[in-house]
């Protein structure tokens, strides 16, 4: 019996140090990474101000609006809908560091998916962190799920069924943010946060909307531009050009029939045109090796090499490693030459930017010469 | 030799040392395994790292706690026995059709959930004590309600496994019926007349009945079946997304049916039927966090991916040897992701429809192979056989023929399309 | 809603897990009973 009683408390305290360690880890993910924009920021809002629905719960995150106060078009840019996606994140927030806007305005929310960023998934072995080398010091951001926090939402279904479409998805789809568009204001979490961005894409009347993504090097739609038919002309000229400067785009048309997705349902329900941009990213494809922040931040795996050099299958993976730097300056050169485009073609209703990087800083500068 | 081999052989050697010569039950072996291959693969003991993995089953934990309760307590109304005794008194005298309506019937519950242990654990109980009766042997009877439940898993409506490589290759999930009807039907059909025919001999259903649970139905009428009847049409509807139905999710409906239980037949001990569930349970559920630590470990060390990567490489004409792969994962989603969806690429050309069903018959068969051995743990319990793999040993025939299927319908994967679509 | 009765289903079953974590014999089997408990607790304290 009073071995018994031992036995007991032994257990019952390592258990209870392993869950403090673990815990004191998982906690560290719900501090929120600090952006220093730029002058030329007019205001900061949260995604709560276009729905209430949201207000005090992780799914409420900041938007920073850059406006000239001259006319021109309105431009929404989305990072980190996937937090798992790094380029999309830290592009944003090179850009809201650094922007100037000249005409029109420029509305950034670098963590869509905030939810997202205050856990990583199971079985994935993902690093909580990154950290990168700035002039002004070491800073360190978070690397999340690819979806909400289950703490947020949970359980999931077997079966997700999209509304409205009634689409069927696997039951994780349902805490995806882009599978969740249009949203409904009494739906799941990540339908309200989906439905709060509709809300802002209408009242704020924005003209030209970005998703910044990563996907897989193994995924068939990558180093893309996926388009809504409405901007096809846009999307066609700006892959034109960017081939003129050595860079190449696959132009993808967003398909009719998957719903769910920002570049599908954005462009379909609201005045906007969207366009949605991956890039290649190592660390979530399932062929990786060592899962670390090295490999966000440098993008070298020997697996994709050797999976390429086999010629299996199609992969998009440059021998060199797919570095951060080459990433977030393929999404700032896209980001750029969509821009011209659209101005091209509506010179009555202009956005001009300035101050941004383009790939080839990129490539020479690293990503940390741009963040304060 | 590759570090990363060097990782794999430690984290199975440790696994095979605390199974076979130390006799630590799986799910501590799995655990101690993946610290080992922490270690190994210079990572120290990544506390963070083990838990969360052990939350990446989380889900299937409830369920197949919540199912194991609610399944106790039909045992407890006396519903089981009831259904059991009506089944085999109304076709004794076709034992053919008799085998198949009950690996059918047992395959049901995985139809509904995309789950194999929903069946094992469901209608596969509910069956043994029949099985037994009618003079199958033991380690048969344990073998056919686990491929049963492998078949359940793959047959439509619902294909979790199809669905996890869809989620990896932005595939919806539509269209799937018909080749997931293809991989799973026409092999459960041909395993259930095998099983006929080489385990079960003449038997006398006067003989048999008697072994049976006494049905009570005449005690309690209708009653009895309200909350089998709840928990399988609430979770066809549930599926199907029948509006205006809230979504439960299959725990609570199995909890809600566990409720309705306590007035529909005996009487029965709601706390003292809990422990008794967990208690049974308590392996599979333990293995299943073992099984997601060591998934982590597995990804963190980079083990993961050249597993995948030499799979890959190999020679056109290996290709099949690839998807030969997918079974020995040990699990039926961890194959499904990990090598399910890269399989998909290999294979691109081919209708990924039929394609994707296929795999997922190879994927789910992931559930009887060690290191867990899942299923095989589960019917162990019910036959009362201490050593799972004897059962496995049992399979091996009924396994390989799975094999040939999901093989063949790979090879005819545009013929099929054509011909289904 | 839904969201706490799960919360609520789990909150029962770490009781029972907990009882018969209690009455198990032996440290192995205790250990497989802690294995349990740890995400059920940490999912019920809104950790993870």
């Amino acid at each position: 019996m009073k071995r018994q009683i031992i036995t007991n408390i032994v257990v019952l305290a390592v258990t209870f140090i392993i869950g403090t360690i673990a815990s004191i880890d998982f906690l560290k993910m719900r501090q929120p990474d600090e952006l220093y924009p730029s002058i030329s920021l007019t205001k900061t809002g949260v995604l709560s101000d276009y729905f209430q629905g949201i207000k005090g719960t992780s799914g409420d995150t900041r938007i920073y609006y850059f406006d000239s106060g001259k006319p021109g078009a309105s431009v929404l840019l989305l990072g980190g809908t996937h937090p798992n996606e790094p380029a999309g994140f830290i592009t944003a927030a090179l850009m809201v560091e650094n922007i100037r806007v000249i005409s029109g305005r420029v509305l950034i929310i670098p963590q869509a998916c905030q939810s997202g960023f205050t856990c990583t998934d199971p079985f994935e072995g993902y690093p909580q962190f990154f950290t990168i080398e700035t002039q002004s010091g070491k800073r360190k951001f978070r690397f999340g799920s690819r979806v909400s926090n289950p703490l947020d939402q949970w359980p999931d279904p077997l079966v997700y069924f999209q509304y409205p479409s009634g689409q069927k998805l696997s039951g994780f789809e349902t805490r995806n943010l882009n599978r969740n568009y249009p949203g409904r204001p009494d739906g799941t979490f990540t339908e309200k946060v989906a439905f709060a961005i509709m809300n802002l894409i209408k009242k704020e009347d924005i003209d030209l909307a970005f998703d910044l993504h990563e996907a897989a090097p193994e995924i068939p739609i990558i180093n893309a531009i996926v388009y809504h038919e409405k901007g096809e002309e846009i999307a066609l000229t700006a892959v034109l050009n960017l081939e003129s400067e050595g860079l190449r785009y696959s132009p993808e048309l967003s398909p009719k029939n998957f719903h769910g997705l920002s570049h599908r349902e954005w462009g379909d329900r609201t005045q906007v045109v969207p366009f949605l941009m991956e890039t290649s990213n190592p660390i979530q494809g399932r062929l990786r090796g060592r899962t670390n922040a090295k490999l966000i931040l440098k993008g070298v795996s020997k697996e994709y090499k050797q999976a390429q050099e086999s010629g299996a299958f199609r992969i998009v993976y440059e021998s060199s490693g797919e570095p951060l730097k080459r990433r977030v300056g393929r999404h700032l050169q896209g980001f750029l030459a969509i821009i011209d485009a659209y101005n091209e073609l509506h010179e009555d209703k202009q956005v001009k930017v300035d101050n941004l990087p383009g790939y080839s800083d990129l490539m020479k500068n690293d990503v940390g010469h741009y963040l304060r | 030799m590759d570090f990363e081999l060097v990782i794999l052989i430690v984290m199975l050697g440790v696994f095979a040392l605390s199974v076979f010569t130390f006799k630590i039950p799986a799910g501590m072996a799995l655990m101690l395994a993946s610290v080992a291959g922490a270690l190994a693969g210079g990572e120290g003991i990544p506390v963070r790292h083990l838990v969360e993995g052990g939350f990446g089953f989380l889900e299937a934990i409830l369920i197949i706690a919540t199912a194991m309760i609610f399944m106790k307590v039909m045992e407890a109304t006396g519903a089981l026995g009831t259904i059991s005794y009506a089944m085999i008194k109304s076709l004794y005298r076709f034992p053919t059709i008799l085998i198949i309506v009950i690996t059918i019937f047992v395959m049901f519950p995985g139809m509904l959930t995309g789950l194999s242990s929903a069946c094992i654990l469901t209608t596969g109980a509910l069956v043994i004590p029949g099985l037994l009766a009618m003079g199958m042997p033991r380690l048969a009877a344990g073998s056919l309600i686990a491929m049963a439940a492998v078949f359940g898993e793959v047959a439509p409506p619902i294909s979790i496994p199809v669905m996890i490589i869809g989620g990896g290759v932005d595939m919806p999930y539509i269209g799937f019926a018909k080749p997931l009807f293809l991989a799973s039907f026409p092999i459960a059909v041909l395993t259930a007349v095998f099983y006929r025919f080489k385990y079960l001999g003449k038997f006398k259903i006067e003989e048999v009945l008697p072994k049976l649970q006494a049905p009570v139905y005449r005690k309690h009428g209708i009653k009895l079946f309200i909350p089998l009847i709840f928990v399988i049409a609430y979770l066809i509807l549930e599926q199907n997304a029948v509006p205006y139905l809230p979504h439960l999710g299959v725990p609570l409906v199995f909890i809600i049916g566990a409720v309705m239980g306590l007035g529909s037949g005996e009487k029965f001990n709601f706390i003292h039927i809990s422990r008794n569930a967990v208690r049974n349970a308590m392996p599979v559920m333990a293995i299943l966090v073992g099984v997601g630590m060591f998934l982590q470990i597995l990804t963190l060390t980079g083990v993961r991916g050249y597993l995948a990567v030499n799979a890959l490489a190999l020679p056109v004409g290996f290709k099949y040897v690839a998807a030969l792969i997918m079974p020995f994962f040990g699990s039926a989603y961890g194959s499904a992701s990990v090598i399910g969806v890269p399989l998909v690429y290999v294979f691109i050309g081919k209708n990924v429809i039929v394609l994707t069903s296929a795999l997922a018959l190879l994927a789910s068969l992931g559930d009887l192979m060690p290191p867990p051995s899942l299923l095989f743990a589960y019917s162990a319990q019910m036959i009362d056989e201490k050593n799972h793999f004897n059962i496995l040993k049992k399979s091996l025939l009924p396994i390989a023929a799975s094999v040939l299927t999901a093989l063949a319908i790979i090879v005819f994967a545009n013929d099929l399309g054509r011909l289904l679509f | 809603m839904l969201y706490w009765i799960y919360i609520f289903i789990l909150v029962y079953l770490t009781v029972i897990v907990m009882i018969e974590f209690l009455s198990a014999e032996g440290w192995i089997k205790k250990i497989t009973y802690a294995m349990l408990l740890l995400p059920f607790i940490l999912r019920i304290l809104q950790i993870k």
